[in-house]
């Protein structure tokens, strides 16, 4: 490798440190587990689902090479255009609510007060349960008519009645389910939280800032890599998203009641491939998924180098 | 005037907290009522109460013990934890202190396997496993978990790792410490919190997974807690709603405890103790 | 067959990176023999079937049966990754919606190839696990499309008790009646329009089938447009409750919350509404076109024992399922669980109350009545099912006119079935 000498100070950027003798081996013997992972597990089977996308197969047969078939019969199939629309609805609504909250709450629990623990752990709860068959009926009696939903919204004035069963509440149901169980994210908030240097806020608070200001000019600043993180990995899971609806939306008709109001990406998806057994197109659909969210994480990323900051890469 | 600020501090959040506890409440109570009052019953409160439901819970399900069941559950979760948070932050020490050629390259490829939803996979790796001889074992299971398969945990440590100021490794070298003695001695210790994030979450989500053991476990006495709780179903003969929810606050139960126990450990950060160890 | 093992040794040797493929566990050297055995249901029925199975065991001491059970629906996700596999288990629980699905690509074994004992089966099933002169499963038991009715809340509207032989006509002025009565609190019934079963045997009553011989839809689209057009009249009337407020109590069904007075369903769910609500329920007629007219019912497999095609014991396996369909005992230990028995053997062993023994008075009762079964239904049939009340559901909730929705089911349907 040709060095820059003396061209520039090293590690003005990030990522333009030297690499140093032994630093491949060392990285090769750290990433040995998942390189061994990826070649057992991931890659097999990604490049057998990516095979199957062009293939027509039912699970039982040989799958028979179609080409680009299953791709184009997408475009003409007007349950998978619902399921993106129904699944782009749904990743605008509940990735800025869920943030939102996890943000709020872990900086409302970073301060150390009486029973932090205790507001942690309650705060987190809702995570815990998982989306199970007990926690859809909750939410259902919960949402229900004259249940505290309804009636607290007609207190207010807002006369909604149950929105159980009703299509254009039942996407708003599964977007406060995503948005309530905030606690993953929170708990990524207050780890990075607590990784900033509290010199830094002293040195501020001598400089006069108020809080505004540092949360700003240092909170923020310093945060962007989880922020980062969070933003990325729940677009990329809400596009996935498919136990809550799976569970809570069933509707009898096989998921994605009423009346299609929740046949999102993924529900869609596993009902071709394990109940009409069209694996080749349930495949085909995955690996549209791929195109479309990679392209999202790449615009994220493109994006990020302009407003997220590693302490690491810049020292 | 602090006093009154920390009141006004607990003040609202006790409130968010009611809101937020509200449909984990009605769990509870419900799990109280008769079973047949459970759906559409529109009272927070059972009436009258009944323990009936928890003695159903606790006699196990489909003549599997509860104690198994809970056994079961709690040993993939633990292996589950150690694989993960060993292969997760080797690999992201690896891609995130390390330089090398191909790294880049390498991470684009982890990232994009966070991007394929895991239903197409399912029969390629049951192949895979099934030509192995490993069905009906937990080596499906948990042997991802000790490769770092996981893309959402090496990609939450690294992004962790990189946050840690480089001057602590330069002084480390310095004085002659090679990449092991960094990762072990410097940057482990800093990574608490993400490692401790690592652990509740792979311990909730493995104690949560139903997909997994559903492919590859067929033997009732292997299954853990998400399988058995489907058995309280079913079509034509009756389901029994109480059991149902008694037995998903029991199965919480040792979540709860997993979690007051490790969020401690949350608190102490690089501010704090980090720096020292 | 060979061109589907050498796909999947493809695929194992590229998932594997080359090597390592281990070809099948050879378990059968010795004299002793162990079969996977898998079923869907409750803990109630796992119960059950150890106790079955300890019985089979004692009888066939070389024979160990291992049992694996999940949920319906977890089921068959579990079957179709196992069968994709190459790795069915040996004896299977089939759904009557599924068999052909399994049969027609080589998964289930021909049961007339094996020692199976089938001659003491009822009249009504002897050939109805048959398809294409194969025996692919075995009913357990059976069930019959039916009403279930709640007396009080009939009485309470002034109605009688429906009786054989009542008419569409007068059904529909029953809903009519207790709808108006129940004043937006309780209903006559839910739209069962949007069941396919219920259209099933409105076509058999005027002498048609949901499937050709052939395997394609054996009605027509104007036939489909005039039984959901009266549907969406009945919602807009107020005849059938809200859609909504199914959805609220789901998964529970209306009737058993009070909700609605009459509702359509196979007799084998008697047994879960009995228990899921205080209120005393009763299982009544189907309804016909005309007076006196055949009722469109027949005895339908509630579930079969199938065998997979790759067993290695077939002999065993058909041991296995002669014994849980004809052993005296296995009939007393399930009583009405799988279904009413359908063996002879196993009728007269089981011992029957409550709703059990209501749901077998009923089918005793209208024995006569029944009609031949429809063949298996062509494969595809579960999403055809699927999609009838998905597509209707639209039209319930006003999202699609009738014409189109009939134009969308048929579209679907269609590439089902050429599929």
């Amino acid at each position: 490798m040709i060095k820059t000498q003396g061209r520039r100070p090293s590690g003005v950027r990030g990522g333009q440190r030297h690499q140093r003798p032994g630093d491949a081996g060392a990285g090769l013997l750290f990433l040995a587990p998942w390189l061994l992972g990826m070649l057992l597990l991931t890659i097999g089977p990604m490049l057998a689902s990516l095979y199957l996308s062009f293939t027509d197969y039912n699970l039982f047969d040989t799958p028979e090479w179609i080409g680009l078939e299953n791709y184009q019969r997408m475009f003409d199939d007007p349950r998978y255009l619902r399921s993106v629309t129904v699944t782009a609805g749904y990743v605008a609504l509940a990735v800025p609510l869920k943030l939102a909250a996890a943000l709020g709450v872990a900086l409302l629990l970073n301060r150390p007060r009486l029973g932090q623990g205790l507001y942690r752990s309650a705060f987190y709860a809702p995570s815990l349960i998982g989306a199970s068959v007990s926690l859809s009926l909750v939410w259902k009696s919960i949402f229900s008519d004259g249940a505290i939903v309804d009636r607290g919204l007609g207190a207010i004035g807002l006369d909604t009645g149950g929105w159980v069963g009703r299509p254009e509440f039942s996407l708003p149901m599964l977007v406060l389910l995503a948005a309530w169980q905030f606690g993953g994210p929170m708990v990524i908030f207050l780890a990075g939280l607590k990784q900033i240097p509290g010199e830094l806020y002293e040195a501020a608070a001598v400089d006069g800032a108020g809080p505004w200001r540092r949360f700003r000019a240092i909170t923020l600043p310093m945060l962007s890599p989880v922020l980062f993180f969070n933003l990325l990995l729940e677009i990329i899971g809400a596009f996935q998203v498919f136990t809550s609806a799976f569970v809570i939306a069933t509707g009898a008709a096989g998921g994605g009641g009423p009346a299609g109001s929740t046949l999102l990406y993924t529900v869609y998806l596993y009902g071709r491939g394990f109940v009409d057994f069209r694996m080749g197109y349930a495949s085909a659909m995955a690996w549209m998924l791929v195109l479309g969210v990679g392209l999202v994480t790449a615009l994220l990323f493109r994006t990020s180098r302009m407003w997220v900051h590693y302490a690491g890469d810049r020292a | 005037m602090r006093r009154l600020h920390a009141a006004a501090w607990h003040a609202g959040a006790v409130l968010l907290l009611i809101v937020v506890l509200y449909p984990v409440v009605w769990m509870i109570s419900s799990s109280f009522k008769d079973s047949r009052d459970i759906i559409g019953d529109l009272d927070l409160l059972p009436a009258p109460p009944t323990g009936r439901n928890y003695a159903t819970a606790a006699e196990g399900v489909a003549g599997i013990g509860v104690w198994r069941l809970f056994g079961n559950s709690l040993l993939l979760a633990v292996l589950s934890v150690i694989g993960t948070v060993v292969s997760s932050a080797l690999t992201a020490y690896a891609f995130a202190r390390v330089r090398f050629r191909g790294r880049g390259l390498l991470f684009a490829l982890m990232i994009s396997t966070l991007l394929l939803p895991f239903h197409v996979l399912i029969i390629p790796q049951y192949i895979v496993f099934q030509s192995l001889d490993l069905v009906d074992t937990y080596v499906p299971l948990l042997v991802g978990k000790f490769l770092a398969v996981e893309a959402f945990f090496v990609f939450l440590l690294v992004q962790f790792m990189r946050t840690l100021p480089h001057e602590l490794d330069e002084s480390a070298r310095i004085d002659g410490a090679g990449h092991g003695r960094i990762f072990w001695n410097i940057v482990l210790p800093l990574s608490r919190p993400a490692l401790i994030t690592t652990s509740i979450f792979t311990f909730i989500w493995t104690w949560n997974d139903f997909f997994g053991p559903l492919i590859y476990l067929s033997t009732p006495d292997k299954y853990p807690l998400p399988l058995a709780l489907q058995l309280y179903i079913d079509q034509t003969e009756a389901t029994d709603y109480g059991a149902l929810i008694a037995m998903s606050m029991l199965a919480l139960l040792p979540v709860i405890l997993f979690f007051l126990v490790f969020q401690r450990f949350l608190i102490e950060g690089v501010s704090t103790s980090g720096i020292k160890g | 067959m060979t061109s589907i093992k050498r796909f999947r040794t493809a695929l194992a040797a590229l998932l594997l990176a080359g090597g390592l493929t281990a070809c099948g566990g050879g378990d059968d050297a010795g004299g002793d023999v162990t079969l996977r055995f898998s079923w869907w249901g409750n803990a109630d029925r796992a119960a059950l079937m150890q106790q079955s199975i300890d019985l089979f065991q004692a009888a066939h001491p070389t024979i160990t049966v291992t049992p694996s059970f999940q949920e319906f629906e977890a089921y068959w996700q579990k079957m179709a990754t196992e069968t994709a596999g190459g790795n069915a288990p040996d004896v299977l629980q089939m759904d009557f919606a599924y068999l052909r699905e399994y049969a027609d690509r080589n998964v289930l074994l021909d049961l007339k190839k094996t020692g199976v004992k089938v001659d003491d089966l009822i009249p009504a099933f002897q050939g109805v696990g048959e398809v294409n002169g194969a025996l692919y499963g075995i009913p357990t038991g059976g069930n019959t499309w039916c009403m279930f009715y709640n007396p009080k809340l009939l009485t309470e509207a002034g109605v009688e008790e429906p009786r054989t032989g009542i008419t569409w006509d007068q059904y529909h002025a029953l809903l009519d009646t207790v709808s108006k009565k129940g004043a937006g609190r309780t209903y006559g019934g839910s739209n069962y329009r949007s069941v396919i079963y219920s259209f099933e045997s409105y076509l058999l009553q005027a002498g048609a089938t949901l499937y050709t011989g052939g395997g394609k839809l054996g009605f027509s689209k104007q036939q489909l447009i005039d039984y959901w057009t009266v549907g969406k009249q009945y919602i807009d009337d107020g005849r059938f409750i809200p859609s909504e407020k199914v959805a609220q109590i789901e998964p529970a069904s209306p009737i058993t919350k009070d909700l609605i007075a009459t509702e359509f369903r196979w007799d084998n769910f008697f047994a879960r509404y009995a228990s899921e609500t205080e209120a005393e329920l009763k299982i009544g007629p189907v309804p016909v076109t005309t007076a006196g007219g055949p009722t469109g019912q027949y005895l339908k497999p509630a579930m079969l024992l199938s065998a997979s095609a790759r067993t290695d014991h077939p002999d065993e396996a058909a041991k296995l399922i002669s014994f849980l369909i004809n052993d005296p005992q296995v009939g007393r230990i399930f009583g009405s669980n799988r279904g009413i028995p359908a063996t002879n053997a196993q009728r007269d062993a089981a011992v029957l109350e409550g709703p059990a023994l209501a749901i077998a008075e009923y089918e005793e009762a209208i024995a006569p009545l029944l009609q031949k079964a429809p063949p298996a239904p062509p494969k595809g049939a579960g999403t055809i099912e699927a999609a009838f009340l998905r597509i209707a559901d639209e039209i319930s909730y006003g999202r699609s006119s009738v014409p189109d929705a009939v134009d969308t089911f048929f579209t679907e349907a269609e590439d089902t079935l050429a599929g």
